[in-house]
């Protein structure tokens, strides 16, 4: 807890560095969850006063291997070094690592909102006079870490009232104060304004003229060249390149990013497309997204891309009817319709694949075939008024196997079922229902390659029968692949459409990092 | 198309869970039997019959708290609309004059709205079920002590009696009657689509919404069972004593919340059988049947109530997480074999 020590030892050379022992080093991590391979023989290293980009799209593995070097995950193969010191994985855990010095910051705060900034900072560390906090001593040790941050945040205020780049400030406070040797930041600045980045840039300078190493985990590839001094690129869970970002350009690291040869190809985009079925005119709701407007026609699948918080999540909601709108229509087959509440969504032949499935596309203390039919159980009705069960599970049994799902009984409980099945049961429920729109949030999210192309087969299926799909997806070559048209959102706008030949990766991700130029 | 449907149901029946679900009822068999065998006055006639007397009313009650604790809720107020179903059921009857019939549609009617008023708060109040209950409790409570001053009232029709200790045969009438509400109820539950509903939202309230269930209708109309099987359990152990009584409820919640749970409703909701109610009641009365047989003093009756809660729910709450594993192993090989 000696900020003096700190300060003085703030210079350190770039040439030093290669002769030095990693602070932190991974060897050839394997991570397997069941049914997926998220890591696969990746290696790691971090310099001390090192700034290491780890980039690639959702799903490359970049948490996941963040979990793994502070324990949350343990690695299935590999070893893991610590200032040359081998961890024993088995019994690595979150708590052993945050004793060698290892700390996170994360996008969600893991603050508590309403004590003060100093207390959040010095909770679990309060030092005691006569058996009681000394305040006073933790107010001046408060400063000395302000100053030596070089920042000037008020800290005797509950943190809620606090800015978000001020609320990251007093995290990056409390992991100095830790003492941290490697910090790792993963997407601090999603959320994040210009001019407060650059304020956490001049930080990291800081700590990183301090000696520690900090793996800086971001979607903003600019970010990377400003203040990282290496790279490492991710790809479905393999490590495709690292060097020093002095070596490589923008251009050059995005074709590492996104680049690589299509493991797979996807299924021919249906160009037989029907009337217009969806509408969407100015819709707006406030602190979400505004002023969106788009049509889907039949069997048609239109793409929405945009970063984290862009407002895709919240745009098909709106639409399902579970998100608030102040302005707006939004017009199905031609007719204006009012949708309050996904009831009547539904009614109007619109289903909804949440991207969150296990909190909101599946009932978890159900089986497969209750999962299924729930939105359909008006079907199947004896008398009207008693469930037909074995109707309903003919029906699950017919739609189930067309998806060929993997299973073992229809009475089974959803829960113990892989990524990709439980993915399908959430679509089975849409078609069971001849949903005719389909809204299909991150349908891919956390599930592997394979099951993904059958998702992926499934789509252009339900675009054959002339339904029509709008697809958000954070993998943009599942967009470009997929869709007809891209619609990509900027902080809640649609700033481009992108069809045909601009259809490509460049376009789209320099308009959803909000570049929108030539590069 | 790798296996038939018929396949697919037979590899899950044989499962160890068809015995877990019964597992209770094993327990409450095996527990007459000790008990017929350990005592003679036991196992009478008139001894069994007694049980389920005793049980029918409380288990009446149960079933209507078990719809709310299937939608992950609670509803503390029972034991105030006992009290007020009684209270103001006599009152009606014995002073104002009205025929049972509709003095008993009177205070079903309250009970109705006492239970829209405690979904309300919950629902569209966004309540902690627990806090609006209580409150809604209080207040009840309140109003039948100003109705009544907390005096008993008698005199109530000598017919009226039939509810409570009535006879069909040799079966008595409550017993009768709380098997047919556990029938009809197991038949709304299991073979409707609001019965459905109510599981689909104690076990996912927002994957139920996005399902297109009218989740506030749902929560709300759980409010109201509750309340409204609480006025027929109140009616009928108010027709043992042919009184009106504002305490008559007072020690019932505790019992209520021990049988739902015994019963094996999840806490957290999602998950129960309404016959599985009717078991834990009857396990209930079987066990206080027996200490009062032995002689005991009726206060250790209240220890071993709540151990046996407690044992219930440490097992409801320890058990059931997710064992994501073993079973989707097995899963996998059956259809990989078949292709």
């Amino acid at each position: 807890m000696e900020i003096r020590g700190i300060m003085s030892d703030s210079r350190a050379g770039e040439d030093a560095h290669r002769d030095r022992l990693p602070l932190l080093e991974v060897k050839h991590c394997t991570m397997e969850f069941p049914g997926v391979r998220a890591l696969d023989d990746v290696s790691f290293a971090l310099m001390p006063g090192e700034c290491h980009g780890l980039v690639g799209e959702n799903g490359a593995g970049k948490s996941t291997l963040s979990k793994c070097i502070i324990g949350e995950n343990c690695m299935t193969r590999g070893e893991l070094f610590v200032e040359g010191k081998k961890i024993r994985i088995s019994s690595y855990t979150i708590k052993e690592s945050q004793r060698l010095g290892i700390g996170v910051v994360h996008q969600e705060f893991q603050l508590m909102n309403d004590m003060t900034g100093l207390e959040n900072i010095f909770i679990g560390h309060y030092r005691t006079k006569a058996g009681l906090i000394d305040w006073r001593a933790l107010g001046k040790k408060s400063r000395e870490l302000m100053e030596f941050l070089q920042c000037d945040v008020n800290l005797n205020v509950p943190v809620k009232y606090l800015r978000t780049a001020e609320k990251q400030i007093v995290q990056l406070a409390k992991a100095v104060l830790y003492e941290s040797k490697v910090l790792i930041l993963d997407e601090l600045t999603a959320v994040l304004q210009e001019k407060d980045i650059e304020n956490i840039f001049r930080v990291i300078g800081v700590l990183k003229g301090r000696g520690m190493g900090i793996v800086y985990i971001s979607h903003r590839l600019g970010e990377i060249f400003e203040c990282c001094d290496a790279y490492t690129v991710l790809c479905d869970g393999r490590r495709v390149d690292s060097g020093r970002v002095s070596d490589i350009d923008k251009p050059r690291l995005i074709k590492k990013i996104i680049g690589r040869e299509l493991t797979q190809s996807f299924p021919p985009i249906n160009e037989r497309l029907g009337e217009t079925v969806l509408e969407v005119e100015g819709l707006t709701a406030p602190k979400a997204f505004r002023d969106i407007s788009f049509k889907v026609r039949a069997g048609e699948v239109v793409g929405l891309a945009g970063l984290v918080g862009a407002g895709k999540t919240e745009l098909v909601h709106a639409i399902f009817g579970n998100h608030k709108v102040v302005s707006g229509r939004i017009g199905v087959k031609g007719k204006e319709v009012r949708i309050r509440n996904p009831r009547q969504a539904i009614r109007l032949g619109i289903g909804l694949v949440p991207d969150e499935r296990r909190a909101l596309g599946l009932n978890m203390m159900f089986d497969i075939k209750d999962n299924t039919t729930l939105p359909s159980m008006a079907k199947f009705r004896k008398f009207k008024v008693f469930q037909d069960h074995k109707a309903e599970a003919k029906a699950a049994f017919d739609i189930n196997e067309k998806l060929e799902l993997s299973y073992y009984s229809l009475w089974q409980n959803v829960k113990n079922l892989s990524g990709g099945n439980q993915q399908k049961i959430v679509i089975a429920k849409w078609m069971l229902r001849d949903s005719e729109i389909i809204l299909l949030d991150e349908p891919t999210r956390g599930i592997d390659v394979g099951a993904k192309f059958e998702i992926y087969k499934l789509i252009n299926e339900l675009t054959r029968q002339g339904k029509s799909v709008v697809l958000v997806s954070a993998e943009l070559e599942e967009l470009i692949g997929l869709c007809n048209r891209v619609y990509v959102l900027f902080e809640g706008s649609i700033m481009d459409v992108v069809d045909g030949e601009r259809k490509t990766q460049e376009v789209i991700i320099n308009t959803l990092l909000g570049v929108k130029g030539n590069e | 198309m790798s296996s038939t449907i018929e396949e697919k149901a037979k590899r899950y029946s044989a499962g160890w869970k068809v015995v877990k679900e019964w597992v209770l009822l094993l327990l409450l068999l095996g527990l007459v039997l000790l008990c017929s065998l350990l005592m003679p006055k036991f196992r009478t006639t008139n001894n069994i019959m007694n049980i389920l007397r005793q049980a029918s009313f409380t288990a009446i009650i149960a079933m209507g708290e078990f719809f709310v604790i299937l939608i992950g809720q609670m509803d503390m107020s029972i034991s105030a609309i006992v009290g007020m179903a009684s209270i103001f059921f006599a009152g009606l009857v014995v002073k104002l004059g009205m025929p049972v019939w509709i003095g008993i549609l009177v205070v079903l009617a309250i009970g109705v709205v006492i239970g829209i008023i405690n979904g309300a708060l919950v629902v569209y109040g966004k309540m902690p079920s627990f806090i609006a209950t209580l409150v809604v409790m209080n207040i009840v409570r309140g109003f039948i002590f100003l109705y009544s001053k907390g005096l008993p009232i008698s005199g109530l029709p000598e017919g009226f009696n039939f509810l409570g200790s009535g006879y069909v045969g040799i079966v008595p009438f409550p017993v009768i009657l709380m098997f047919s509400i556990a029938l009809v109820l197991y038949i709304l539950t299991t073979h409707t689509s609001i019965g459905r509903s109510f599981f689909a939202v104690g076990g996912n309230l927002e994957a139920s919404r996005l399902s297109g269930i009218n989740v506030e209708f749902v929560s709300v109309l759980a409010f109201v069972f509750s309340a409204a099987l609480t006025v027929v359990g109140a009616l009928g152990l108010t027709a043992k004593t042919l009184a009106g009584n504002v305490t008559l409820g007072d020690e019932l919640l505790f019992d209520v919340m021990t049988i739902v749970v015994l019963g094996g409703t999840s806490l957290t909701g999602g998950r129960g059988r309404i016959f599985g109610v009717v078991i834990g009641a009857l396990f209930l009365q079987v066990i206080s049947n027996a200490m009062i047989l032995m002689s005991i003093n009726t206060y250790w009756q209240w220890v071993v109530k709540g151990v046996i809660l407690i044992v219930v729910v440490l097992i409801d709450s320890n058990t059931n997480r997710d064992v994501v594993t073993t079973v989707a192993k097995k899963a996998e090989p059956v259809k990989a074999a078949a292709e």
